[in-house]
């Protein structure tokens, strides 16, 4: 778990470091594989269903605010149906229409859901969506997500009708368009699938907001059991097909899905929650805190510079040209840094700032345990020794320089004094 | 100078709150309650309207065949009083649900812009001290 938590730690602060380039990445490629799968899915008309057109449209994408993936998946499907009929691109303006006035104002700020929804629909994983919705966002967002499966369900209806389409001629252009729209209305699996994803949301939402231990984990236990259950019962009473091998795997993966978001969003410690109770002039105030687990990322300091006469290198020191000093220089430098990895250590309500700052002071506070692992339980230290010589044997500065590493574990966090072995 | 670190925790996270959800709360707290809600509620009814038109185009598509057949038999008060119903309801309904989400967005935005004043004002008082 530790090395978990160190890895979390480690993913963050790469995120928090690089976060202007990570999330144009991101969302650069969360368009290209929606413009892809778009493509796929449809790709009636020639001229959108080609490499350099969705790498220009993900590329715009991964400036702008997330909501242009929405606007231009929206542009790009009505330019496919517009494609394979003016009738169907018709109709499927006026869902998105609807869709647009009556539904997305109440949750703008959903199109991740909105993009998500079809995308993992059409990638055979759905039952994913409707509980991390309820896990991360707010109950409108079932909205959302019942948008996002109509969405899925025109595209592949259009689909279907395709053959069908293509064989009316222009005179039978009313007749298209009751076709699409009867088709779609009808669509009880559609049906069954949002009253079955909204119910999830808001259960697995009401679950993990309630003040029980392992909240989120029931929640997506009885999210996904309702789920099923919903599924199964609408399979029944409209005779949908749906496999419900598909929809227990479905399930599981969504189970398995949730946990990995619940490690990296909602990470605490159930066995030391505290209870406390206090009051003020107009309250009682009743309290249940619990602390969020996490480990500080091992973190380098320089402990001392030393500053060489002679022109000879070091023991064990190596060819480095990473650490020049004056060209021609006859002294030596030796940089010793200290890295310090606690094991087991957990830092009270996830303040990472502390031990930032001062590695050892925030192991000071002492004896908390993660798992039951005792906080002493070591700290791991490993010395650096690098050692800059003048020489001639620099292949980029006319320097020798060396660079000794000294691993030592010690038993205790505030001593460095463990046994040491020396790295080549 | 020296520097408050519990200064400065306030005004990041009160900085973090003014490019995220509290952008969209000033814009809400800049209006009377009456005002936003009306505002909404009247934004509710242009799309309800523009939504139900569109519903009723595809339906009438649809039906047109039905429709022209029986043209003279049909009772066209009759069918004009139930699309109105249904506009009625849809719009009504639509209405409701608008007036109650704003509502509640309101005083939530209203709760958490009193927050943000009351640390605005801990951050003025903190410089006072100085």
């Amino acid at each position: 778990m530790t090395v978990l938590l160190e890895m979390k730690e480690r993913l963050k602060l790469i995120y928090s470091k690089s976060e202007v380039f990570i999330v144009p990445i991101v969302k650069f490629l969360l368009a290209f594989i929606t413009f892809n799968t778009l493509n796929d899915i449809m790709g009636y008309m020639a001229l959108l269903d080609d490499m350099k057109i969705v790498l220009i449209a993900a590329l715009a994408c991964s400036f702008l605010p997330l909501g242009a993936i929405v606007l231009l998946g929206a542009v790009f499907s009505l330019m496919h149906m517009y494609a394979l009929s003016m009738e169907v691109a018709l109709v499927g303006l006026g869902v998105y229409l609807i869709m647009y006035l009556l539904f997305f104002r109440f949750s703008p700020k959903d199109s991740l859901v909105v993009v998500f929804t079809p995308l993992l629909c059409a990638l055979r994983i759905p039952y994913v969506i409707p509980i991390v919705v309820g896990l991360l966002c707010v109950p409108s967002s079932a909205v959302s997500v019942g948008c996002g499966v109509a969405v899925y369900y025109l595209l592949v209806l259009v689909t279907e009708s395709a053959p069908n389409i293509r064989t009316m001629g222009k005179e039978e252009a009313l007749d298209k368009i009751r076709l699409l729209v009867e088709s779609f209305v009808a669509n009880k699996a559609m049906l069954v699938i949002i009253a079955a994803f909204a119910i999830t949301v808001v259960v697995v939402y009401l679950i993990r907001r309630m003040s029980v231990n392992y909240a989120w984990t029931i929640a997506m236990i009885a999210g996904a059991m309702i789920n099923t259950v919903v599924l199964l019962v609408g399979d029944l009473y409209y005779e949908i097909n749906l496999s419900v091998g598909s929809v227990l795997l479905g399930s599981l993966l969504a189970i398995a899905v949730a946990k990995v978001i619940e490690f990296f969003r909602f990470c605490v410690d159930y066995s030391r929650t505290e209870k406390v109770q206090f009051e003020d002039d107009e309250y009682y105030y009743y309290v249940k805190a619990v602390p969020k687990m996490a480990v500080p990322v091992p973190s380098r300091t320089v402990k001392k510079i030393n500053t060489q006469r002679s022109g000879e290198p070091t023991g064990g020191a190596r060819e480095d040209s990473g650490y020049s000093g004056g060209k021609g220089r006859q002294g030596a430098r030796t940089v010793t840094t200290e890295r310090s990895v606690p094991r087991g250590t957990v830092q009270q309500g996830g303040r990472a700032g502390t031990a930032d700052r001062d590695m050892s002071g925030s192991m000071q506070q002492g004896g908390r345990t993660v798992s039951g692992r005792p906080r002493s339980q070591g700290a791991r230290t490993v010395t650096t020794e690098r050692t800059g010589g003048g020489g001639k044997n620099d292949r980029n500065t006319g320097r020798t320089q060396g660079r000794s590493v000294t691993i030592g574990r010690t038993a205790n966090s505030q001593s460095n004094s463990g046994e040491e072995e020396e790295w080549p | 100078m020296v520097l408050s670190e519990e200064r400065i925790i306030l005004m990041t996270r009160m900085a973090s709150y003014e490019q995220g959800e509290g952008r969209d709360n000033v814009k809400i707290g800049n209006y009377f309650r009456s005002d936003y809600i009306t505002v909404q509620v009247l934004k509710s009814i242009v799309c309800g309207t523009i939504a139900f038109l569109i519903m009723f185009g595809l339906y009438m598509i649809c039906n047109y065949k039905e429709f022209l057949e029986n043209l003279y038999e049909t009772d066209l008060f009759a069918f004009a009083r139930e699309v109105l119903t249904r506009f009625c309801t849809m719009v009504g309904g639509y209405t409701v649900l608008t007036y109650v989400v704003c509502t509640w967005k309101y005083v939530s935005a209203k709760k958490s812009l009193k927050c943000y004043y009351h640390n605005l004002k801990k951050l003025g008082s903190m410089y006072k001290d100085r």
